[in-house]
């Protein structure tokens, strides 16, 4: 059994959840679709899409010099962070040349990856997520589960029992508008008393030095309203050429993922406020190397939408925390094989090549292709399954010829009648735990075949 | 060599092919009822549009949409029943939980019932700390696409701005949506014609 079907185990048994999860993100996934079936050009814009990634990508060294010297030209800041410790370094540096022990965070992916949150905490700052998903993660000391709905795997009673320990809420009281109101009232000190605001980017704009953050809650324009400090991190390969880019982008982004024309807010830094800082820093921690793969570089293109999760059958019905990156779904599974194939190969078996996710991916990243084609390396980086290994040297004997393959299956039909637990071990290397012996057809289609032509 | 230096030098090696800068090969859809798609996707958004009539003030659009607002917070000439000068307050936290926010915005986008802000005022609190905001911009200021939208002059020039589009909005408890996550509970675009 793989190690994701091992973790999926908890998930898996609680049936009311799993149920709910896969149904709401499917319903996600269904709005995906309509938002879609309102743009005509669609297709021509994801491939639009795809193509500017691309050359960016191409030209990543230039874009990111030319957005730091109109970053700077701006008046913005402009560092450079080559691995995780650093970005946590340079974040430190920061804090601790403004002063200050209050910070308040707006989502981000890289500080997950870079572990920023605990490195701050373990040096007494305060990093107080301020989406109202990331914020009960933190709350409950549990990763989000998906890029973009944290607590998708989260059920409001839980919400309502978090609340009324840690916020005094109304025992017993799960309404979602009466939750989200009282954690609008318990964010709202720490929004004001903030010494620092930090966001993610979702698009750095290399023409104009601008940065864009897109939110639905307002969060991260709330959090830089007050601080005079704003810290915005972001990976290497979020930056785009221009503003023409922006608008490509702008309107895949919130469709794909949420199924919403465009995210609320899409916030645009250029200058810094008077008497205020903005510092940037860009992080590389692998993407430059991921880039010289040109089996997987594609992955960079990746605009963080979370479209390949809410339409993945395996991860919908197994869950984020089934996987062994903190990224889930075809592009975790993809991300944790570039990080470190040794320590995430488990996850490449969750993926039931049906290729959706590439079909929903508004970069056009061939996800199911790439898992495939994974799958294919685990042997020449010395990873591949052994059992798996001796049944395709089984299955190769077996397709050797006609009468071997017509031999096997007269045997399987045998088999079909022989009881489940002399087919269902460890000594059949046709089954497997957690799969059941498909029962055999009476007689094989080409059987059949026949049969209906003499008719 | 610094980290600058390193990173550059391995994008350098990264061995990719050259791709060029796409061209766009296709029309952006067009709205022909584009005041009716916009008012329709904000509503979608959370938001409403509303036209000022003939003969009608922003203090009348005022009192006709929020005639609970006490606390109002506005820069705008015309609008008489401001009680807060948003310009003339220090700090930008006596702004939070104002009743109404008046503020300017640029044009709006039909596609996605956005509207572009590009910022005017003293502090940018304002939009996200009031607990309502009405935008009011020039009735005939709409374009179809963001295509359009990005490279406007309006967004050419700014230091900080925000396209918006409907009130601040959650879905992070079990996907039911629930207005005022943060920012405003309640926003309304005022397409304000020649009066
Ligand atoms: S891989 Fe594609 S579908 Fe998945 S999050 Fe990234 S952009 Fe969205």
């Amino acid at each position: 059994m793989s190690t994701h079907s091992q973790s999926a185990k908890r998930f898996v048994a609680d049936a009311e959840r799993l149920a709910w999860h896969d149904r709401a993100l499917y319903a996600v996934r269904e709005k995906r679709d309509r938002m879609m079936a309102t743009v005509p050009e669609w297709e021509s814009l994801r491939r639009l899409s795809s193509e500017l990634k691309l050359h960016t990508l191409s030209h990543l060294g230039d874009y990111l010099c030319e957005f730091e010297r109109n970053a700077t030209a701006n008046g913005m800041t402009v560092h450079w962070a080559s691995d995780a410790a650093e970005l946590n370094e340079t974040v430190w540096g920061l804090i601790r040349a403004h002063g200050g022990r209050r910070l308040v965070k707006s989502k981000s992916m890289l500080s997950e990856e870079c572990g920023l949150t605990p490195y701050l905490e373990a040096r007494g700052v305060e990093a107080v997520e301020s989406d109202l998903g990331e914020r009960i993660m933190q709350l409950l000391h549990l990763p989000p589960s998906h890029i973009v709905l944290p607590a998708i795997a989260v059920r409001r009673e839980e919400v309502g029992a978090l609340f009324e320990r840690e916020l005094g809420t109304e025992a017993g009281n799960s309404d979602p508008t009466y939750l989200t109101h009282a954690a609008r009232r318990a964010l709202r000190p720490k929004f004001l008393d903030a010494d620092i605001s930090m966001t993610g980017v979702n698009f750095a704009v290399a023409s104009t030095g601008a940065l864009a953050v897109c939110t639905n809650e307002g969060n991260a324009d709330l959090g830089t309203s007050f601080a005079d400090l704003h810290i915005a991190i972001l990976g290497i390969e979020k930056v785009i050429p221009d503003m023409k880019a922006l608008g490509v982008f702008t309107r895949l982004l919130a469709r794909s993922g949420t199924g919403q024309a465009v995210t609320t807010y899409t916030s645009l830094y250029r200058r810094p406020a008077p008497g205020r800082e903005i510092h940037v820093i860009l992080v590389d921690n692998g993407r430059s190397e991921w880039l010289a793969d040109a089996r997987h570089r594609n992955m960079l293109k990746c605009l963080r939408c979370g479209a390949c999760m809410n339409t993945c059958p395996v991860y919908r019905r197994s869950g984020g925390y089934s996987y062994s990156y903190f990224i889930p779904g075809p592009l975790g599974i993809n991300l944790g094989m570039l990080r470190s194939a040794e320590r995430h190969h488990g996850n490449v078996s969750a993926c039931s090549l049906c290729y959706s996710c590439s079909g929903v991916c508004p970069a056009k990243i061939d996800l199911g292709e790439q898992i495939y084609e994974w799958r294919q390396q685990l042997d020449e980086l010395g990873l591949a399954d052994r059992t798996k290994k001796l049944m395709v040297k089984g299955m190769d004997f077996v397709m050797g010829g006609p009468p071997r393959f017509y031999g096997a299956i007269a045997l399987g039909r045998v088999a079909g009648k022989l009881p489940r637990w002399m087919l269902e071990n460890g000594l059949n290397p046709w089954s497997a735990p957690g799969r059941a012996m498909p029962p055999f057809a009476p007689r094989s289609f080409n059987a059949g075949w026949k049969k209906e032509e003499r008719k | 060599m610094n980290s600058k230096e390193e990173i550059l030098k391995r994008l350098a090696a990264d061995g990719m092919p050259e791709s060029p800068y796409p061209e766009m090969d296709f029309v952006p859809q067009r709205f022909e009822a584009r005041e009716a798609v916009f008012a329709e996707r904000l509503e979608a958004a959370g938001g409403r549009a509303v036209r000022m009539q003939p003969g009608e003030t922003l203090d009348g659009v005022i009192r006709r949409c929020y005639p609970e607002a006490r606390r109002i917070a506005s820069t705008l000439p015309g609008v008489t029943l401001a009680t807060v000068d948003p310009d003339a307050v220090e700090d930008p936290r006596e702004l939070v939980d104002v009743d109404l926010g008046v503020v300017r915005g640029s044009f709006g986008v039909a596609e996605n019932g956005a509207v572009w802000i590009a910022q005017d005022i003293r502090h940018k609190a304002l939009y996200f700390g009031a607990t309502a905001l009405m935008i009011v911009i020039p009735q005939d200021a709409l374009v179809d696409t963001m295509h359009e939208a990005v490279v406007r002059p309006e967004v050419d020039d700014f230091g900080y701005g925000c396209f918006m589009s409907g009130p601040s909005k959650t879905a992070d408890i079990e996907q039911a949506l629930v207005f005022g996550a943060h920012g405003p509970m309640s926003v309304t675009v005022v397409l304000r014609g020649e009066n």
